[in-house]
């Protein structure tokens, strides 16, 4: 799943977002039958954790998800092949499904999978053989999930990860476009590149070398889903999730909660027994070799204003929490602490860097802007960083000068143009440049902003003033979120407001923006096109990660930075807000499903709030 | 008046389509094709034409003259005006973007917002009614002028304001109410009180200021002067002459509110974490999911044809100089 984000229409609600993120993850306390708990919970009662999200769940189809609050919720109860180690960092892929990390072919097309074979998908009432009993996941079970993906007629937006990867996965599309019903589709029909060795063993074959592979492979979309349960529920399946994981749908009330429940026949999973440094010293590792999950509930809310959701946190309602933007300097002292009365009440602050990269994107296509290298120079020299993240971000963030986001594996910070970073008068100079490439006056730029809310207005203004500032004149056009999409899409905005929230920890997610046959209505919005960060982005996106890809990715970095397709402007740092009662918490940045792992001091939340 | 009743239901049909026609206008034609949004970032371009196919707007607008051709006559209904006429008339609305079915949605946010929305209408009408009489009845006294300022600083008060004060104030900081929260049945009566007193201390002050005038205007007659000089106590003066002789025009505005009750209230909605309709329709406007959107106002304009017909009906009953011929 590619997340694109316009940063202005999220100023606060990305923020939630990253509520919904962690808080759908959170958990606490003891697990049944653990080694060394705290006991049943018949004996001290449901261990619940409470979280909000800042966004409905619109369903829990893997096939169909795509927004992070559904992947957030839908994660704790699907599992994937693969899935993310929850302590050590960089990120590290370890088996779920999978007995074992998958066995490559010298060629790096044939994957051989082993599945564990004590997965089983939830108790359900679509298990009719068996009186709903769930039953044991098969390798058949991934090749069913993945081909109601590339069916045509159910209309996923998640077709692009395996999008001309798979042999004969096309041929497979291509079929069920000449299928009149979806219902007619016949899955068992044969897909050459996804075989079913024997009930646990899986075979991959792709097209071309493709060593991502594996992160899609922990990519929710990919879950595996049993057919007994779109036999059973047809259409509806998206409000009646069956699926492998730790916990089970107890309750859905749209629009207001959602609670989860410990998945009885869940697998052995144990709870890390190692690390990073630091993990043991923050208590990190005091459930090691605990069974998971570890608590029995997790509830969620939606909230979607910002003082209700505050309020809550507040008054120790929810275990969790993003901080507002008009409540930051409440919370936050200038020296990007927590205040003392927050550390009274039991809070504990989080910052982490997030996967992302915000910039505005100028069309490579528009005669104005694409042909003008000078003028992108100055459009970017005239912005003030330092100011924009005071001004709007509460200073959470970093300035961006290049393409990947400090956490990423091929980062570069010297990477670097003279272009980036604010110098108005340069920038003047650079607009009378502009002016004789463009042979006269400049004519008004149009900045499009997908939202209309009073920030993205301020945003536009801000804009406007810092440009009005070198000799450059900005409108702005404000629309909804879909609309400036469309707009996009359509290669006709000029300039527009946009960002990247990595899925996966590979350069390559961020590289395939700039890649020239990516252009609108795929990834490459910008439309940009140079001959070498393509034939580069050709080379490191079939590599392994190695220090040469890591060359491959500086260099093509560094072409496009010296283009300049757009202006870079941050990348984002979160802060997260738990109260000390809460445990476990360790902020990942691609994992999803990290609910299992969390824990609860019950008592000490009790004490402090009496719940 | 069964003939002008049924008169009036005959007018209906016509009424519907052009309800119909001007959602279509709205929605299909000014907004356009969706298809590439709703299909997301990285589709295909045949993910995409699958979506036009799913959602019609591979077909032509109005009539289908080139299906017609090949296959009859009726094939020219095959257009995208008249799937959305037959979706509307079969309350078959299909399934929202996020591939909900909506009138599972519009069935489970009927209820939150009615839960809401009626207890403020009641509440509103019964004290504003009762409060423009007394004030009426005293005009020009402390009374009335005090209760005048408070409706038009009531009315001057944003309703955001007025929820905001409510959540900090009443539900946070003196813990009289909870912040936020919904359940259904009886156990979430509780997360309705706040939102439905502050929903009534918004409305309180147009409404009164709305019934004053009308009372006042009905107070001068000569049948509230006969009574008095008959003796009449204020009680019986007040309900049984001066209410029922006021009951035009709050008829008029009483019956035509009630088709919006279903829609909900936005702010309050959204605010205490209410799943109704009004928090629907703006999530659909936001994510231009055309077919809630059309799907709601059908079903507003049709509650709101119903409301006007039940309003003259009720004209006649209150009042018997109303002929309904």
């Amino acid at each position: 799943m590619y997340r694109a984000a316009m940063f202005t229409g999220s100023l606060v609600a990305t923020l939630l977002l990253t509520v919904a993120f962690v808080g759908c993850g959170e958990s606490g306390g003891n697990s049944e039958g653990s080694e060394n708990g705290s006991g049943s919970a018949a004996d001290r009662g449901p261990l619940v954790t409470y979280s909000a999200t800042s966004a409905k769940v619109r369903g829990m189809d893997p096939m169909d998800i795509g927004d992070t609050t559904s992947s957030g919720v839908a994660s704790g109860i699907y599992d994937c092949l693969y899935q993310y180690h929850y302590l050590k960092r960089p990120y590290e892929l370890i088996p779920s499904l999978a007995a074992a990390m998958p066995e490559v072919s010298e060629d790096g097309l044939t994957y051989t999978i082993k599945l564990r074979g004590d997965a089983y998908f939830q108790d359900d009432e679509c298990f009719k053989a068996s009186g709903g009993k769930g039953r044991k996941l098969v390798a058949e079970d991934l090749i069913y999930s993945w081909k109601r993906i590339a069916n045509i007629k159910n209309i996923s937006k998640n077709w692009w990860i395996f999008d001309g990867r798979i042999k004969g996965f096309d041929e497979f599309r291509e079929y069920t476009k000449a299928v009149k019903d979806k219902k007619d589709v016949d899955y068992d029909r044969p897909v050459e590149g996804l075989e079913a060795v024997d009930d646990l063993t899986l075979r991959i074959t792709l097209t071309k070398p493709w060593p991502q592979v594996v992160f899609m492979l922990a990519h929710l979309p990919t879950a595996a889903v049993p057919r007994e349960a779109l036999a059973h529920y047809g259409d509806e399946f998206l409000n009646h999730p069956v699926g492998t994981g730790p916990y089970r749908l107890k309750d859905w009330r749209r629009g207001s909660k959602i609670i989860l429940e410990r998945n009885p026949t869940y697998r052995e999973e144990l709870y890390p027994s190692e690390g990073e440094p630091g993990d043991e010293e923050a208590g990190l590792l005091a459930d090691a070799g605990k069974r998971l999950p570890l608590i029995d509930q997790i509830d969620i809310s939606i909230i979607e204003e910002d003082l209700p959701l505050w309020l809550k946190f507040l008054a120790g309602d929810l275990d969790i929490s993003g901080i507002p933007k008009d409540n930051f300097d409440t919370a936050i002292t200038p020296s990007r602490e927590l205040t003392p009365e927050f550390r009274e009440k039991g809070i504990v602050l989080k910052v982490y860097e997030e996967a992302a990269t915000y910039w505005y994107g100028f069309n490579m296509e528009d005669p104005v802007v694409g042909k003008n290298q000078p003028l992108r120079q100055a459009m970017n020299l005239a912005i003030d960083r330092d100011e924009f993240l005071t001004l709007f971000l509460n200073n959470r963030g970093v300035p961006a000068r290049g393409v990947l986001p400090p956490m990423i594996a091929g980062y570069d910070k010297d990477i670097n143009s003279p272009y980036t970073v604010y110098d108005p008068e340069l920038a003047k100079k650079k607009v009378k440049e502009a002016e004789a490439v463009h042979g006269g006056p400049l004519p008004v730029i149009t900045l499009t902003m997908g939202s209309t809310d009073s920030t993205a207005r301020q945003l536009g203004q801000w804009f406007a003033r810092s440009y009005e500032r070198v000799g450059i004149t900005l409108e702005v056009e404000y629309m909804d979120w879909p609309t400036a999409q469309e707009k996009v899409k359509t290669k006709s905005a000029q300039m527009y407001a946009m960002g990247w929230v990595a899925d996966i920890p590979d350069a390559e997610n961020f590289m395939q923006l700039f890649y020239g046959p990516n252009g609108s209505p795929g990834p490459n919005n910008m439309n940009y096109k140079n001959p070498k960060a393509d034939a580069l982005y050709q080379k490191l996106s079939v590599m392994e990660d190695s220090p040469e890809r890591h060359e491959l990715i500086r260099e093509m970095q560094q072409i496009v930075v010296d283009d300049l397709p757009c202006v870079f402007t941050l990348h984002r740092v979160a802060f997260i807000l738990r109260y000390d009662w809460m445990k476990n918490y360790k902020p990942h940045v691609f994992g999803y499903g990290l609910g299992k792992y969390r824990n609860l001091d019950a008592e000490l939340r009790r004490q402090r709030v009496g719940r | 008046m069964l003939s002008y009743i049924v008169r009036r239901l005959l007018y209906t049909p016509l009424i519907v389509v052009g309800v119909l026609l001007v959602t279509f206008l709205l929605f299909r034609v000014v907004q356009g094709d969706v298809s590439s949004d709703i299909a997301g970032k990285n589709a295909s371009p045949e993910t995409i034409a699958e979506i036009r196919k799913e959602y019609g707007y591979d077909k032509p607008l109005i009539i289908n003259t080139e299906a017609a051709r090949e296959r009859g006559v009726l094939a020219v209904f095959d257009s995208q005006f008249f799937h959305h006429f037959k979706s509307a008339l079969t309350l078959d609305f299909g399934r929202s973007r996020s591939k909900q079915k909506i009138s599972t949605l519009l069935m489970e946010g009927a209820i939150p917002s009615l839960s809401l929305t009626a207890p403020i209408f009641l509440g509103l009408l019964i004290t504003s009614v009762s409060l423009s009489m007394l004030v009426a009845l005293r005009r020009g006294g402390p009374f009335d002028t005090s209760v005048v300022v408070v409706c038009v600083m009531g009315m001057s008060l944003p309703i955001l304001a007025t929820i905001l004060f409510g959540q900090y104030f009443l539900a946070h900081k003196l813990g009289w109410f909870p912040v936020f929260g919904y359940e259904p049945g009886l156990a979430g009566a509780k997360y309705f009180v706040l939102p439905a007193l502050l929903g009534m201390l918004a409305g309180l002050g147009g409404d009164v200021r709305f019934y004053r005038t009308v009372m006042l205007d009905e107070i001068q007659s000569d049948y509230i002067r006969t009574a008095r000089a008959k003796g009449q106590g204020t009680l019986r003066i007040l309900y049984k002459h001066l209410l029922k002789n006021a009951m035009i025009p709050i008829i008029s505005k009483v019956v035509l509110a009630i088709p919006f009750l279903f829609l909900g209230s936005l702010l309050l909605e959204r605010f205490f974490g209410i799943p109704g309709l009004g928090y629907l329709m703006i999530e659909a406007i936001g994510a231009r999911d055309s077919q809630v959107i059309m799907a709601l106002t059908f079903i507003i304009s049709i509650l709101f044809v119903l409301g006007n017909l039940a309003t003259d009906v009720c004209y006649a009953l209150v009042d018997p100089r109303v002929s309904l011929n």
